[in-house]
């Protein structure tokens, strides 16, 4: 088995034929990875499930962004924005190429129950479906400040991270809103 | 005082110390506003609904080890084929969504992908990030800050069962991988696209804006150029990709007629010395043109260079631009002979994919 535990990141391993190979050098990979890791792995699946609307490729999506950030040298105080918008992009990227290629399962439903967070409203899956789709339509950056607004960045940090004005998030985002809203309206009243 | 925007209003959802006393003092006592307000809000607690997704159910030391057997595999992966079971752990570490988005990055200039979004110089919003990382993030600039931008022929895009339906569809020759990288397994679906063409109209208004909004004036435009019309061709193209269960790309080999401009007024390369010679003109947008020629015969490949490093190497006679992801999770190569460019991607190292490129047959 070649399992490898996080303390064996920048050890030598012996491989089946003998040799002896440098895994990595230890600085390749941060050391703070797992506890990064351990905090922040079911937020930044979240982030990425917000954009996707499956847990299966959000977790897909999470593992690549936290392999680039092992590999990074951002700093730990930065890592949590840093990890959602990492994870925002990717993951739209992955809607995005999930739908040039003729959208299959990118947006499927892989199970998701219907989420009692805001207990009044039902929001039924070929709502979530459409929202996502639109979601793929819209506008990167649109997109993005939309996702990285409901991951609770702050409107600086928004602004920050997409080279917005700090005054033009709020009216981006807004705009984002109104579209997906319009795919919700329209699947909730089909007359 | 007049309402505050829409904009202010969805701050005002999230953020209310982030609005001015102003505006909040007004909306405070204003109906208008204050029913605005009410709509913004449901507006936002509707989307946030929509977006949200069953918050538990991650295990996280599950998915602990398996990142750790990505990251302690990934640098060496010719070595894995020598353990016990390489192919499991081979497959783990092929990461779907870094691969799809080194297709996204060659083939913007190569293929399927170009097909379908043109070349991403003149539409940048579409190349967004190629990797992922977050604040470093540039936009890559586009053209349309200059003049107008039209396409003129959409390609038709589709599946098609086999590389001789491919060659039927495009024309091209369907390059043949004689031998697969080790973890890349199985049969390659086969991509098609047709001709793509858009028109860039040059607009000295345009153009002067584009500069005023830096501060700088618009220096006169050659005799001829405002107004002056350029067309770009690229396609047909085709492209092999070979996938993951997941359906997200491990390797792509893609082959596509290269782009070319030509124009109906003043040489493309009139225009394209004078659009260098703007000041603010982004460097990135600017590496993109000085690459572009009337004869087809580079490439206009939208590298971010803080992401991507870029050498040469040498492919059956042809010179060959090597690019490799700063993090090193992927690769590509990419070459033009004969007016016919050839591309190469994968989350593999440049070593694997020059042997596969030169082992096309």
């Amino acid at each position: 088995m070649t399992v490898v535990s996080s303390t064996q990141f920048g050890a030598r391993r012996t491989t089946a034929d003998g040799r002896r190979d440098v895994v990595r050098s230890r600085a390749d990979v941060r050391p703070d990875l797992e506890a990064v890791f351990r905090s922040d792995y079911a937020r930044v699946v979240g982030v990425a499930a917000r954009v996707l609307g499956s847990r299966d490729s959000a977790e897909d999506v999470a593992q690549e962004v936290f392999l680039a950030f092992g590999r990074s040298s951002v700093p730990a105080g930065e890592a949590r924005g840093w990890l959602t918008v990492a994870a925002t992009h990717t993951a739209l990227n992955l809607l995005r190429s999930g739908r040039r290629r003729g959208a299959r399962e990118q947006v499927a439903d892989d199970g998701l129950a219907i989420v009692p967070d805001v207990a009044d409203l039902v929001v039924s899956r070929d709502e979530r479906r459409a929202v996502r789709a639109a979601l793929s339509r819209l506008p990167h950056r649109q997109a993005a400040a939309l996702v990285l607004r409901h991951s609770g960045l702050s409107y600086a940090e928004v602004a920050a991270a997409l080279d917005l004005s700090p005054g033009s998030v709020g009216t981006t985002v807004r705009r984002a809103e109104s579209v997906l809203l319009k795919e919700l309206n329209r699947h909730a009243s089909p007359e | 005082m007049r309402h505050p925007s829409e904009g202010v209003l969805r701050r005002l959802v999230d953020e209310p110390a982030g609005v001015t006393d102003a505006d909040r003092t007004h909306v405070a006592s204003c109906s208008t506003c204050l029913r605005e307000l009410d709509a913004v809000r449901a507006d936002a607690h509707l989307v946030g609904a929509a977006l949200a997704s069953a918050g538990n159910g991650t295990d996280t030391d599950l998915a602990w080890a398996r990142l750790s057997t990505a990251a302690a595999s990934a640098p060496q992966r010719r070595q894995a084929t020598a353990g016990a079971r390489p192919d499991r752990w081979r497959a783990a570490v092929r990461r779907p969504a870094v691969a799809a988005m080194s297709a996204v990055l060659l083939l913007g200039g190569a293929g399927v992908a170009a097909a379908n979004d043109w070349l991403p110089i003149f539409k940048t919003e579409r190349v967004t990030p190629v990797e992922v990382t977050s604040t470093e993030l540039v936009q890559v600039p586009d053209l349309s800050g200059y003049g107008d931008v039209a396409f003129t022929q959409q390609p038709e895009t589709k599946q098609v069962p086999d590389a001789r339906s491919a060659a039927g569809f495009t024309g091209l020759d369907v390059p043949r991988v004689t031998e697969l990288p080790g973890g890349v397994t199985g049969n390659p679906a086969y991509e098609v696209a047709g001709q793509v063409g858009a028109t860039f109209t040059f607009s000295a208004e345009k153009a002067a804006k584009a500069a005023a909004a830096k501060g700088e004036v618009l220096p006169p435009p050659p005799a001829g150029l405002d107004g002056s019309r350029f067309r770009l061709q690229a396609g047909p193209a085709l492209a092999e990709v070979w996938s993951q269960p997941t359906g997200l790309p491990t390797l792509l080999v893609a082959r596509a007629v290269a782009p070319t401009v030509d124009s109906s007024g003043v040489p493309f390369e009139t225009a394209r010395d004078y659009l260098l010679s703007l000041p603010g003109l982004p460097d990135g947008l600017a590496g993109q043109l000085r690459d572009l020629s009337a004869d087809g015969g580079t490439l206009p490949l939208p590298v971010p260079a803080e992401m991507v490093t870029t050498s040469t190497a040498g492919v059956g006679g042809a010179e060959a631009t090597v690019l490799t992801s700063r993090n090193g999770l992927f690769a590509g190569v990419v070459w033009v002979q004969d007016g016919v460019m050839t591309g190469v991607a994968g989350s593999l190292s440049a070593g694997e994919l020059l042997r596969v490129a030169r082992g096309l047959g």
